[in-house]
Parts: structure tokens; C-alpha cells; sequence
């Protein structure tokens, strides 16, 4: 059996700063991810990473905590939020130290910085449309620099805890030579990100399949605000590819079918640049009213003109190009609403550290620490995997120097292994891919943009329905080389837990905050409800329970913008 | 709705056959559907052990690169009616990226990817302590290296590289696209050490020039620039005693004096000891009249005007 001071799962942007924090302090720490690190899905956020650097216009990170407080709509924590922006220039500084290629301002040469949703100054420091590749290479590299031991291609199956039930490993599938192994450590960061793959059209990868979530859960961690879903405003039609928000805070303008920019009925201020459920609900009222073409809207760019969008928005044309057929510089790109951004995860404190389990930490979209709340503002998801990534990553790492050596059960790897032979061995029954295609089309459909009773009710009556068919799932494929079938399958299994604990959430939560729409309930209610939702897992069975949000200095406000 | 029959590269090691082949699988399909949309619903709908890498979707992971009727593409990024019209093809066959031993099916070994990638030292290395807020770098400056900066490391561009298929060994278009990615980067201290770790045996001016990599990179990198530029970047650090730096010097110099190439003072001056072992080739050269007699011959007409142009190309750099 392989051991390691802190054992880091998922090498997105959250897993590898968390593994570089650690290294820094001086611990012995691993990586351990289900794809090659640069394959992770963090690569594929593209407008940017907020942080009050000032380089255009006056910002202070005050400005910053109370943008992310509103776009919360009051139910995040604010002393984590403090913490996020209050930390954020350093983050985005350490990340031009080490290489990152951001985009610069004409004659300074400093970090140039775009205007974005929810913001009130220009704030988001980005490369291109391609901040997240950028910033997720610059880790990558860093990671090699010191060498950190990374196990590419291994699939966590579980995680393992000692006879006190607290963390002291993870058992892993290592998918090229086939094996089940062990690795044990003092510390377990799970960093697997989100778990866009509930729905479907997502903006997420394949790989988001929220497996950090299920796998804590399954243990007992009870996982917090899972009904807060983000759609963000701008898809592609056809399969649900982003298009950033960059594109609006560069100047790109919504239309309706007839021509109108909608956004000033809306949002009369920040237009187009209002937070994310804000533009959502405006365009599924507007496709729902009949003034969408297809059911979709418009994002217009041409304005912008051909060189600004060649020099700004570059991936955002070869996307548009390749999947809706269309050339923003010449013809508006058709767009909807699309599950995104998942705010709720483990629950976790601003350490990253799990109350329930010793030794668990959690950081990055798999965690809910909580800075996002009810809705998260674009270019904070990159901003809180770094800033929470080194805190929990410096968290871990403090721990495992405190820790014992960790008390691995001997018989981890052997027990995982009897389960996948004893799934392997089944002959009839269901296929993963028809249970997954039935649980996001449902999701999709009722557990969407604008929710109500009914519709979640018979959305949970689905849930419940295919986990008893996932009992009998069968795998097609029963050799032990690189099976993606058997994974999709347990992927499937993580799947299904996330999406009863949302569903199960959101029937519960009886108001209308940032993504969670009721249109049964459609007023914020701050007596009742501003309170996390903590989902635990009994028997089976999702049990909620909630806990206090943290305020400090920011006093709930009606939301307008 | 259109019908395709897709030829698939099969290899099941654990089925206990060493063989490969080729499976066929019929499928009908929306027009816009891609090549991964195709291949994940046969592997959902008609053959769940078919198996490949693939992730985002959006032509960013760079997992799925694969070669369909025989060219590399990413299978999220190529429309299948597309791939169809363009080979002029009904059936699509679809291979594992070249240039690497297969592990299952479209899966491939990519150790030895990743393993070049991390011998050109990816990583800023830069000189003196850090500033306190951000390295200031004009905007022209960063913009040197965005283009290289867009590599998303699918491997493509080894999928088609002519020279690893004659030497393995070659470090490669991609692992050479960070090179300059970071030996351009003015925040980077390491220009010259790193024109050396990139010359030498199975580096930069081991590149046949075939200009694959450049055409077949999903994302517009265009490796073999990036390899020319490093080559320049030599130049101007001095690091010009490898053989491949002195077959370029020896090219221009006779170009210079001559404005034509002289295969003799060209074979003379980039290797002149080992050159010697080339004598048989060199007489059958001779024989055949691709070589001249003399190292002296006589300049071409317009000699100087040559000149000239190398004088203006030298300037625009």
C-alpha cells in the first residue's frame, strides 16, 4: 500500500494549488485524478478570475465581498467571503509569478482587467477566453517543477476511514494496468469538482460527475445547499458548450427574436451584466412568452468588431463556428440558459476543513465553504479553487503534521474489489447510460431555471424510481484494462445521491434565493430560510437538516440590479 | 437524419487476443452530430466495451484526438457529415492517434508524451525574487507567446509528426511549442540554457519541416513555427556548434556568397569530420550531377540582389 502525508483527489485548479500549498509546507503529498491533470474541467472556464487589483478603475477588496454577498443573495458566509476577496490579488499575483499568461492593459503592462456580471468595477483578470486552460496549465507546471507523485488515470471508488471514523485514505482503480489499490494518508483533500452531469445540456464536462460529493456522503458528510443549481445564461443551443460571460463584459448585447435588448426590462441598470439567475430567468421568460426563436435568445457581438473579438473572444468563434454554425462577427449566436455551476458541496468550514470527519477536507466546486451561496458571480469559481485550495491545502497540510500515522484498514482495496466483481458478474438488467439519460432529463425539465411542488415532487418520484433500477445495473464491458464502463457506471451510482439530495432541498426550501426559483414561492424569505440546507444520507434515505449563515457587516438587502 | 457506418480500431487486451482490426458499426444520427457524440452512443447503445478518452466536449480537455479516414482531429470538434464529405467517404474509419502503442481500443499509451513534455523544463524559471504585485510585461511582449500559450497537449501534432515516426526519440511539436512558449517569455531568465536543451540529438533541427503539425493542430499552435522561432532564438544566443545550427549557417552563407545553394561547403561546413563518412554518398551524388565539382562555383546572375532579400528578411525579425 502506497501512504502519503496528504493525499489530494481531483488535479483541477482547487486539487493541484491545494497539492502545491501542502508541498510548500513541507509535507510529503500526492495527487490522485480519474483523468491526466490537464484534461480537467477547470480548463474550460474562459472569462476570468475576479480580484480588486485596481489596475483599471479604484477597486478595494470590500467592494469585491459586498458584489459577492448580493450575488448570493445573502445565504454565503461572510467571513469566508471576506477571506476570498481580501486574499484574492495575492492568488491572482502568485499565479502571474509562476507564468500565467494573463492578458495585459495597452502601455502599463499591468494585468487588464474585464467588466463582469454582478460586478460593480471592472475586476476579472483574464487570458483571452482562455483563463482557465491558462491558469490550469501554470499549476500543472508548477506541479511538475516540484515534482509532486501524481497517479494519472486512477478512479476513486471510495473513501476510507480508520475504526474512529475519521479520513485516512482513498481506494482507487487504476485504470491503464487494472488494478484496485490503496493509498492511505494522514490527510484526504478532495478537490473531484462539480456535477453538472446531473443535468443535461450541461456546460460541464463528461468527468463532472461530483464524485467527492457522493463519496463523503456515502460516509456520513452531509453536503450543504444542494438545491442551488447555476444556469448560466449563454449555451450553445446545440450541446450546451459555454459561451463566457467575457462575451457580455466585453459589450455584447441579448436580443429576443424581434430585436429587442430584453436585459432593459430586467435588470434596468446592469443590463446584460446582471448576476447570472437574474439574465437566466429573464431569458427563459422571454423564450416562455413566446419571444425566443427556438427556444433560445440571441448573443449578439457584432458591434464589437472583428478584431476585438479575435483578440478577446477567440475560442468563443471557433466554438460558435464549430458547434452552432455560426460567425459572431458576422451573425448573432443563438443561446439559453444551461445548468453550469453547482454552489452547493461537502460541507466544509473556511479551512476547507469537514466538521463531521476529522481529517477530510474538501475545496473547489466539490466543496461549499459557503462564498458562492444561492448564486455564484462569474469569474469567482476560479478565484475560490485557488484561494481555498491553498488554505486547505496549508489546512491539510497542518494536520498531517499534527496526525498519527493513519490506521488503514488492511482489507480497503479487497472490499472494493469484491463489490465491482460482484457487479461485473451481473448479465441482465439496466445499462448506466439509459438511467443517466433518464435522471438529467428529468432534472432538466423540472428541476430547472423556475421551479415548483409538483414538478420536484414528481422529479424525486424519478430519482427514487432509478436508483431501484440502478440496483441491477449491468456493465458491458468486464475486463479489468482501462474499463470507462464500469466507472461511468459507478459514476451513475454518484449521480443519483446528488441528485436526490438536490431535489430532496429544493422541495423543501419553500422560497425564491438566487438559483433556486420558485414560482410557488417566488419572494426571499430571510425570516424562514436564510439558513444552509445540510443533506445527510440514512440508510438510504437523504435527511435534511440546516445550519446558520455567518453574517459580519452586510445587512440583507432587496436584490436589484 | 443521416446513416454512417463507422470502422473503429478495436484492441481488447484482457480478451486475451493480441490481434487488432477493425469493427464496423452502423449508426443513424442527426446531421450536427460529432464524431465523440457518434462513438459515446455506440459504446451506450450497441458495444459497451468500445473505449476511448474523451472529457469536455468543447475542444479544450484535449483528450480525444483521434484520426478519422486517416487524419488527426479531436472527435468532440468534427462533424461526422463533415469528416464524410470532406474524405468523400460514406464509411468513416476511426484509428488511435499514430506515433504510440496502443493500450485498448482508441487508448494509447502517452507516457512517452508527457514524459518529453516535462524534459523541456515547462515552467517559468525567472531571475531574482518576485515583485510584490504583478511582472510587468508589455502587451506586445505577452503577446509572443498567447499563440503557443493555446496548446491544450492533445497530442495531434505527434500523432502526425514525420520525424518521430523516423526517430522515436524526437522530443516533439508540442513539447517544443512550450519551449518557446517559455524561452520567448521575457519574464523567463533561461533563454540561452534553454536553446541548448532544445538543440542537440532529437531536438528542434531534427524537424523534417513536413508542416503536419502546423496543419492538423485543432487549435491553430502551428508547432513547426514555434520550432523555427527557437532556432532563431539560437541563433541569436550563440548556441550554433550543433550540427543542425550549422547546416542552417551553411545555408545562408551560401546563399550570401553565392545565391545558390552549394551542396559541398554545405556538407563540408555542418559536419566536417563526420562528413568525411559520406564520401560514397557524395560520389554518387557526383556521378548523378547533384554535386558540384568545385566548392568554388561561380555565383548566380542576380547574386547580389540575394543578398539584399536576406538583408531584409534579417531586419523584419
Amino acid at each position: 500500500m502506497r501512504t502519503h502525508d496528504v493525499v489530494v483527489v481531483g488535479a483541477g485548479l482547487a486539487g493541484m494549488r491545494a497539492a502545491i500549498a501542502a508541498h510548500e509546507a513541507g509535507v510529503d503529498v500526492a495527487l490522485v485524478t480519474k483523468l491526466h491533470p490537464v484534461r480537467s474541467h477547470s480548463g474550460a472556464a474562459q472569462g476570468g478570475i475576479n480580484a480588486a487589483l485596481g489596475n483599471e478603475t479604484d477597486d478595494h477588496p470590500d467592494n469585491h465581498t459586498f458584489d459577492t454577498v448580493k450575488g448570493a443573495d445573502y445565504i454565503g458566509d461572510q467571513d469566508a467571503i471576506e477571506i476570498l476577496c481580501e486574499r484574492a490579488p495575492r492568488e491572482v499575483y502568485q499565479l502571474e509569478h509562476w507564468g500565467a499568461v494573463f492578458s495585459r492593459q495597452e502601455d502599463s503592462g499591468k494585468i487588464a482587467q474585464r467588466p463582469f456580471g454582478g460586478a460593480g468595477f471592472p475586476r476579472t483578470c483574464f487570458a483571452a477566453d482562455l483563463t482557465g486552460l491558462v491558469i490550469l496549465h501554470t499549476l500543472y507546471t508548477v506541479c511538475v517543477k516540484y515534482n509532486i507523485p501524481t497517479y494519472e488515470e486512477w478512479f476513486v471508488t471510495d473513501l476510507v476511514t480508520d475504526d474512529v471514523g475519521n479520513a485516512v485514505g482513498v481506494v482507487a482503480y487504476d485504470m491503464i494496468h487494472g488494478t484496485i489499490e490503496t493509498v492511505g494518508a494522514k490527510a484526504v483533500v478532495m478537490a473531484t469538482g462539480g456535477a453538472g452531469r446531473v443535468y443535461r445540456p450541461s456546460t460541464n464536462a463528461h468527468a463532472s460527475t461530483g464524485d467527492a460529493m457522493s463519496l463523503a456522503l456515502r460516509k456520513g458528510v452531509p453536503l450543504k445547499d444542494m438545491e442551488f443549481m447555476q444556469f448560466h445564461p449563454t449555451t450553445l443551443a446545440a450541446n450546451g458548450v459555454l459561451v463566457t460571460e467575457g462575451a457580455r463584459g466585453e459589450g455584447g448585447y441579448l436580443l429576443n427574436k424581434d430585436g429587442d435588448r430584453f436585459m432593459t426590462k430586467y435588470a434596468p441598470n446592469k443590463l446584460e451584466l446582471a448576476s447570472r439567475d437574474v439574465v437566466s430567468r429573464a431569458e427563459a421568460t422571454e423564450i416562455l412568452e413566446g419571444r425566443g426563436a427556438d427556444g433560445c435568445v440571441f448573443l449578439d457581438l457584432r458591434h464589437l468588431g472583428r478584431d476585438r473579438i479575435m483578440e478577446r473572444l477567440p475560442q468563443i468563434r471557433e466554438l460558435a463556428i464549430a458547434f452552432a454554425g455560426t460567425d459572431p462577427i458576422d451573425t448573432p449566436i443563438p443561446v439559453r440558459p444551461g445548468a453550469h455551476y453547482h454552489m452547493g458541496g461537502v460541507h466544509v468550514d473556511h479551512w476547507g476543513a469537514a466538521p463531521h470527519m476529522p481529517g477530510l477536507f474538501a475545496a473547489g466546486e466539490c466543496a461549499c465553504v459557503s462564498v458562492h451561496g444561492a448564486n455564484r458571480l462569474g469569474g469567482n469559481s476560479l478565484l475560490e479553487a485557488v484561494v481555498f485550495g491553498a488554505r486547505t491545502g496549508e489546512a491539510a497540510a497542518a494536520y498531517a503534521q499534527e496526525a498519527r500515522t493513519p490506521n488503514v484498514p488492511a482489507h480497503a482495496a479487497a472490499e472494493t474489489q469484491a463489490r465491482i466483481e460482484g457487479l461485473l458478474v451481473r448479465e441482465k438488467g439496466p445499462r448506466q447510460g439509459e438511467i443517466r439519460d433518464e435522471l438529467s432529463t428529468v432534472m432538466q425539465e423540472k428541476v430547472g431555471v423556475f421551479r415548483f411542488d409538483g414538478q420536484l415532487r414528481e422529479a424525486k418520484a424519478t430519482v427514487t424510481e432509478l436508483q431501484e433500477r440502478f440496483q441491477s445495473v449491468v456493465v458491458d464491458d468486464k475486463g479489468k484494462t482501462f474499463n470507462t464502463d464500469l466507472i461511468h457506471t459507478i459514476e451513475t451510482g454518484y449521480l443519483l445521491d446528488l441528485a436526490d439530495c438536490m431535489v430532496t432541498g429544493a422541495i423543501a426550501r419553500q422560497e425564491s434565493r438566487g438559483a433556486h426559483s420558485r414560482t410557488d414561492f417566488p419572494e426571499r424569505d430571510d425570516e424562514q430560510w436564510m439558513k444552509h440546507t445540510l443533506a445527510y444520507l440514512d440508510d438510504g434515505e437523504v435527511r435534511l437538516d440546516y445550519s446558520p449563515v455567518t453574517m459580519t457587516k452586510y445587512e440583507p438587502q432587496v436584490r436589484s440590479y | 437524419m443521416a446513416t454512417t457506418t463507422f470502422r473503429v480500431f478495436r484492441y481488447q487486451p484482457d480478451s486475451g487476443e493480441s490481434e487488432t482490426y477493425h469493427q464496423d458499426f452502423h449508426l443513424d444520427h442527426d446531421e450536427g452530430t460529432t464524431v465523440l457524440d457518434a462513438l459515446l452512443r455506440i459504446q451506450n447503445e450497441q458495444d459497451g466495451t468500445l473505449t476511448l478518452r474523451y472529457s469536455c466536449r468543447s475542444a479544450i480537455c484535449g483528450s480525444c484526438a483521434c484520426k478519422v479516414n486517416g487524419k488527426t482531429v479531436l472527435a468532440c470538434m468534427t462533424q461526422v457529415e463533415d469528416a464524410k464529405a470532406e474524405s468523400g467517404a460514406a464509411t468513416l474509419q476511426v484509428d488511435p492517434i499514430g506515433n504510440f502503442a496502443p493500450v485498448k481500443d482508441l487508448v494509447v499509451d502517452l507516457s512517452p508524451f508527457w514524459e518529453k513534455f516535462k524534459a523541456i523544463k515547462p515552467f517559468l524559471i525567472p531571475d531574482g525574487p518576485a515583485p510584490d504585485k504583478e511582472r510587468l510585461v508589455p502587451k506586445a511582449a505577452m503577446e509572443k507567446v498567447t499563440k503557443e500559450s493555446a496548446c491544450i497537449l492533445c497530442a495531434a501534432c505527434y500523432s502526425e509528426c514525420n520525424s518521430l515516426a523516423a526517430d522515436p526519440e524526437f522530443v516533439g511539436p508540442a513539447a517544443f511549442a512550450w519551449g518557446y512558449r517559455f524561452a520567448a517569455d521575457e519574464r523567463d531568465a533561461q533563454r540561452k540554457s534553454r536553446a541548448k536543451l532544445y538543440s542537440g540529438e532529437h531536438g528542434i533541427w531534427d524537424c523534417t519541416r513536413c508542416m503536419f503539425c502546423n496543419e492538423r493542430c485543432p487549435k491553430g499552435v502551428d508547432p513547426r513555427d514555434a520550432i523555427e522561432k527557437l532556432g532563431a532564438i539560437a541563433f541569436q544566443e550563440k548556441v550554433t556548434k550543433d550540427k543542425g545550427a550549422r547546416h542552417a549557417k551553411a545555408f545562408l552563407i551560401s546563399m550570401r556568397t553565392g545565391g545558390k545553394l552549394n551542396e559541398q561547403l554545405i556538407g563540408g561546413y555542418t559536419d566536417p569530420i563526420g562528413g568525411a563518412f559520406n564520401a560514397p554518398l557524395a560520389l554518387r551524388m557526383l556521378q548523378k550531377g547533384k554535386l558540384p565539382v568545385s566548392p568554388f562555383t561561380h555565383k548566380v546572375e542576380n547574386a547580389d540582389q540575394v543578398k539584399k532579400l536576406i538583408k531584409n528578411v534579417k531586419e523584419t525579425i
